[in-house]
């Protein structure tokens, strides 16, 4: 193993995110929406790099958390911590039911099938504009606030964010290093053997799909929150590519490869989106040039960068490019 | 508790209207080695799809230890103790050998792998029992290696360890031998009269000179169904084994 992977590596890389983004960054809201996306996308990376399930239900659970906060705070005054509960409670609740459906089929069918739950609940929100403010979204969704002041600043609430960030990645990097974690890898390898020694792969499925539910949601409600909006778009299926392009950019081999890529995509499109608005064109040769040549995404190039500077000549067997999948 | 481990009455297997299976009567004595040899299509495979819940019996009964187990699903079985290696080698390729066998062994409890805060190295019963294996395997050596790394006869006694990670009392081994050199072949022939002196094994196998060498009963099966069973000496005489499927074959002992 790289010793990049290793856990308090990873959760050491995490914090030193959160505090050189503040040094390098002018905006504090593209700061803040960098630490939300790595959250959803580290929880779509624990399907899709951990399981080996690409879901394009992602956005499904996001748009769920923007909307139990965009209704909770904007109708009722239900405190912050409470309403982030909450919504990563919905997520869980709403991905077991589509993970629970959706993995009694395989490969490409269970795709199809996350795709076809995204467009289900698009249109679920868009016809109950009653409650969803359909094409409008939800406007005036407050920013919380702590002790009594509240955190309009975009820095302040960078803050608060940064915090709910590393717990959160904390507990993703303890999901994977668990037993449970663990489990799922052998699931992704081979999930014939791990039914015939004795787990129950669908329960371990299902699970991470309500972890994966419940981070996306939580994320998804502290964006309502940055942006002031619970917008439609959240819930488009359009918002479920975004994840999965973010997380095969990044690298499924590590979680803090998922924050590298949101980082990544966040600032690319930020740097690219003022100099040409036809940037989505560049996006998708970066992706090209990510599928064709760095199959490992951005981390790998991290993990090998590290090999050629620090282990030069020692352990090249670890270096196997053919076990990459 | 009976001295039968594990028992069959009139088994049947139907794939839409073709009977894979039928009528199959088994007694397995506790810790013995017991063999199914049989042609190709003799349903031998089947039988151990049916024994292990991979597929369901669509008649007949299957008991373990006495008990009733035709309708428990292959999860539960596997806690009742009832494991299987496979005929083609199917393991964790990018996980190194222990970490299969820790996996294995933590099959057992399941429920316990499903807390997402319970570190791995928390079970040592586990890790015990994955170390156990590798010694009894001797595979210590190369214990660190990815198991997709390993030699071929390396990687079939890993197959078998897989089962023995689950502290199974009936191992059911499909072909452990296929594809193996004459060097890897005697290793597996002494790692399978090892495991019979403590579980009850069941094995299916085409190299007749591990079937009379180490089996003390032999079950022939052809067509789906039981042809003959007895003793290696005595199937060995049987003049319609001989007649059926085994011609000369079956006078060569060596391994």
């Amino acid at each position: 193993m790289n010793p990049l992977d290793k856990p308090p590596v990873q959760l050491g890389l995490a914090l030193l995110t959160v505090l050189v983004l503040p040094l390098v960054l002018k905006s504090g809201i593209l700061a803040t929406e960098i630490l939300i996306f790595a959250m959803v996308v580290a929880a779509c990376n624990l399907l899709l790099g951990y399981t080996g399930l690409l879901s394009f239900g992602q956005g499904i659970f996001f748009g769920i958390g923007t909307y139990a906060a965009g209704i909770c705070l904007t109708r009722w005054s239900i405190p912050v911590p409470v309403v982030l509960g909450g919504a990563a409670l919905l997520g869980a609740l709403t991905a077991t039911l589509v993970g629970w459906l959706s993995i009694r089929r395989q490969g490409v069918y269970f795709v199809m099938l996350t795709l076809a739950f995204s467009q289900l609940f698009y249109f679920v929100a868009y016809t109950f504009s009653d409650l969803t403010g359909g094409d409008n979204g939800l406007l005036g969704v407050p920013r919380p606030s702590v002790g009594g002041t509240a955190l309009n600043t975009p820095w302040a609430y960078y803050t608060f964010v940064a915090v709910c960030f590393v717990t959160v990645f904390a507990l993703l990097v303890m999901v994977t290093q668990s037993t449970f974690g663990r489990t799922l890898i052998a699931i992704r390898e081979n999930e014939g053997r791990a039914a015939a020694i004795g787990f129950p792969t669908r329960l371990f499925k299902i699970e991470a799909f309500a972890i994966s539910g419940a981070v996306t949601a939580f994320s998804g409600a502290l964006h309502a929150m940055l942006i002031g909006v619970a917008p439609l778009s959240n819930i488009e299926y359009h918002t479920s590519e975004l994840i999965l392009i973010m997380t095969i950019i990044g690298g499924s081999s590590s979680l803090f490869g998922s924050v590298l890529g949101a980082g990544f995509y966040l600032l690319l499109a930020d740097a690219l989106s003022t100099v040409w608005p036809r940037w989505l064109l560049l996006l998708g040769l970066v992706l090209v040039t990510v599928a064709l040549f760095l199959q490992r995404g951005l981390w790998g190039l991290v993990e090998r960068g590290y090999d050629l500077i620090f282990r030069r000549g020692r352990s090249i067997d670890s270096e196997t490019p053919a076990k990459e999948h | 508790m009976t001295d039968i481990a594990l028992q069959t009455h009139g088994l049947g297997v139907k794939y839409g209207t073709f009977h894979a299976l039928a009528d199959v009567d088994l007694r397995i004595r506790r810790n013995s080695v017991h063999s199914i040899i049989g042609p190709n299509g003799a349903g031998k495979t089947t039988l151990f799809h049916a024994l292990t819940g991979r597929v369901r019996a669509s008649s007949g009964r299957i008991e373990l230890d006495g008990r009733d187990i035709t309708n428990t699903s292959d999860d539960d079985r596997v806690r009742l103790g009832i494991a299987r290696s496979f005929q083609v080698t199917s393991l964790f390729p990018n996980l190194s050998l222990r970490e299969n066998l820790r996996l294995a062994a933590q099959g057992r409890t399941p429920w316990q792998a499903l807390a997402p805060w319970r570190r791995a190295e928390s079970n040592r019963e586990a890790l015990a029992t994955a170390d156990e294996v590798i010694g009894r395997l001797a595979l210590g050596a190369v214990a660190n290696r990815l198991a997709g790394e390993l030699s071929h006869g390396q990687q079939r006694r890993l197959e078998v360890g897989m089962a023995m990670a689950s502290r199974p009392r009936v191992i059911l081994l499909d072909e452990p031998t296929s594809g193996m050199g004459i060097d890897d072949i005697e290793a597996m022939k002494q790692l399978i009269r090892d495991l019979g002196r403590d579980h009850t094994v069941l094995f299916i196998e085409h190299n007749m000179g591990i079937v009379m060498n180490i089996s003390d009963m032999v079950t022939v099966m052809r067509l789906g169904r039981k042809l003959v069973e007895g003793t290696p000496a005595e199937v060995r005489e049987d003049p319609e084994v001989q007649r059926a499927y085994l011609g000369n074959m079956i006078t060569g002992d060596i391994a």
